[in-house]
């Protein structure tokens, strides 16, 4: 499960990635950078996002398996991660606790949700990392990075064996600037992979009230709609 | 965090493992009216209930008229848990394996379950019914899932997918 929480951790980096663009180059010190993506890290107090993501088992099918839906993360430690299609749940959490619905039967319904200590503490690490605080980071993974004209690339290896067993790596893909990431890869094996790719950012979102409530979250449609018509 | 996820995996282990077997009768089984495509991908989102807590999952099908069924079930962002083949002829290849899905947990109860829901015909079996279109509920004794068929894609599937041999050390 501490492959989740690295997963959430990078997600809670919030930006945008690209695959495109020639052969990237490893960089010797990745620390600069990091620092660099801390500092921006830090001054973000809100961040909207939508996301697809796609799971490739090509043992079972060539084409991905796709879902989709949005990220909302609000400091100093409120994060809502809610699928939307072909099925649609919300997850909810911040330091204190963690809450997953499930729309079903035309309502939404409250899980008694077997992962919450594991998931909370997923969410204080998301709320740290939202904060622009990496050494939850480095002292779990082994960070390296690549770069070229259209990207920067961290690559996170997991230090512990049994967490590298199973998930061997993950992968960050940022702007060259660091404002923004687009895509998250996470390797499993050689050949199976599920890639995040985010879009529609919007930093210093306002949300109103209920987006984080964690008994009756405000719908998504509400929440997209007020952060539409912010001034 | 890894000691919390292994309790919770422990329990669930534990909890599959004190399952029992698809429910026998002496009663005539009504066999199940529902049926899909015999050449499809499936998608399914299901809550895996044990010892009173839940578990979402999510579970992707290949079907194939020739070829059998093949299974992959996820936790929410993706990682496999479990891959199953079940050939036409009824064998069960545990694909691949997990720390929250034993093999032979694998091979004993998903397996089992895949046929009653996907089987051609699905098993008879009084412990799943369907409330509704697309909606499963498989209740065991120690455990239930409730199953919703999120996404059916009619195709005819790479045979290839169906191959036991192509698997990983489960």
């Amino acid at each position: 499960m501490k492959q989740l929480a690295g997963l959430l951790l990078v997600l809670a980096l919030a930006v945008r990635v690209s695959a495109a663009g020639p052969a990237p180059t490893a960089v010797s010190n990745a620390q600069p950078i990091l620092d660099d993506l801390q500092h921006k890290m830090s001054s973000v107090t809100s961040v909207y996002l939508e996301f697809t993501q796609e799971r490739h088992y090509p043992n079972l099918s060539d084409a991905p398996f796709t879902s989709g839906g949005v990220m909302l993360i609000d400091r100093p430690d409120q994060i809502r991660w809610e699928t939307t299609s072909p099925f649609q749940s919300i997850l909810l959490g911040n330091q204190k606790s963690v809450a997953q619905f499930e729309f079903q039967d035309g309502k939404w319904k409250k899980l008694d949700l077997g992962f919450n200590d594991v998931l909370k503490r997923v969410m204080q690490q998301m709320s740290l990392m939202n904060q622009g605080k990496l050494d939850a980071l480095t002292a779990d993974y082994r960070i390296s990075a690549a770069t070229n004209t259209s990207f920067i690339i961290l690559t996170l290896v997991p230090k512990d064996e049994n967490v590298r067993s199973l998930l061997p790596s993950l992968e960050i893909h940022l702007l060259p600037d660091l404002s923004a990431t687009r895509e998250v890869v996470m390797h499993e094996n050689a050949t199976d992979y599920t890639s995040i790719v985010f879009s529609n950012e919007v930093r210093g979102a306002k949300f109103p009230d209920g987006t984080f409530d964690q008994t009756k979250p405000l719908d998504i449609a509400a929440v997209k709609a007020a952060i539409k018509h912010a001034p | 965090m890894r000691h919390n996820c292994a309790v919770i995996i422990a329990l669930v282990i534990l909890a599959a493992g004190c399952s029992t077997a698809p429910q026998k009768t002496a009663a005539p089984l009504v066999h199940p009216t529902w049926s899909f495509p015999s050449d499809a991908r499936i998608t399914e989102r299901a809550i895996l209930t044990a010892r009173g807590k839940e578990y979402p999952l999510n579970g992707f099908l290949a079907s194939s008229e020739t070829g059998g069924l093949r299974l992959v079930v996820t936790e929410g962002f993706g990682q496999v848990l479990a891959d199953v083949l079940v050939t036409t002829n009824g064998d069960v290849h545990v694909m691949r394996s997990s720390r929250l899905f034993r093999p032979k947990w694998i091979h004993h109860y998903v397996a089992t379950d895949l046929l009653c829901v996907f089987g051609r015909p699905p098993l008879a079996d009084p412990a799943v019914t369907m409330p509704d279109t697309n909606h499963f509920v498989i209740q065991r004794r120690w455990y239930s899932v409730d199953l919703r068929v999120v996404q059916v894609e009619p195709g005819p599937q790479p045979s290839n997918r169906f191959d036991p041999t192509l698997r990983e050390a489960p």
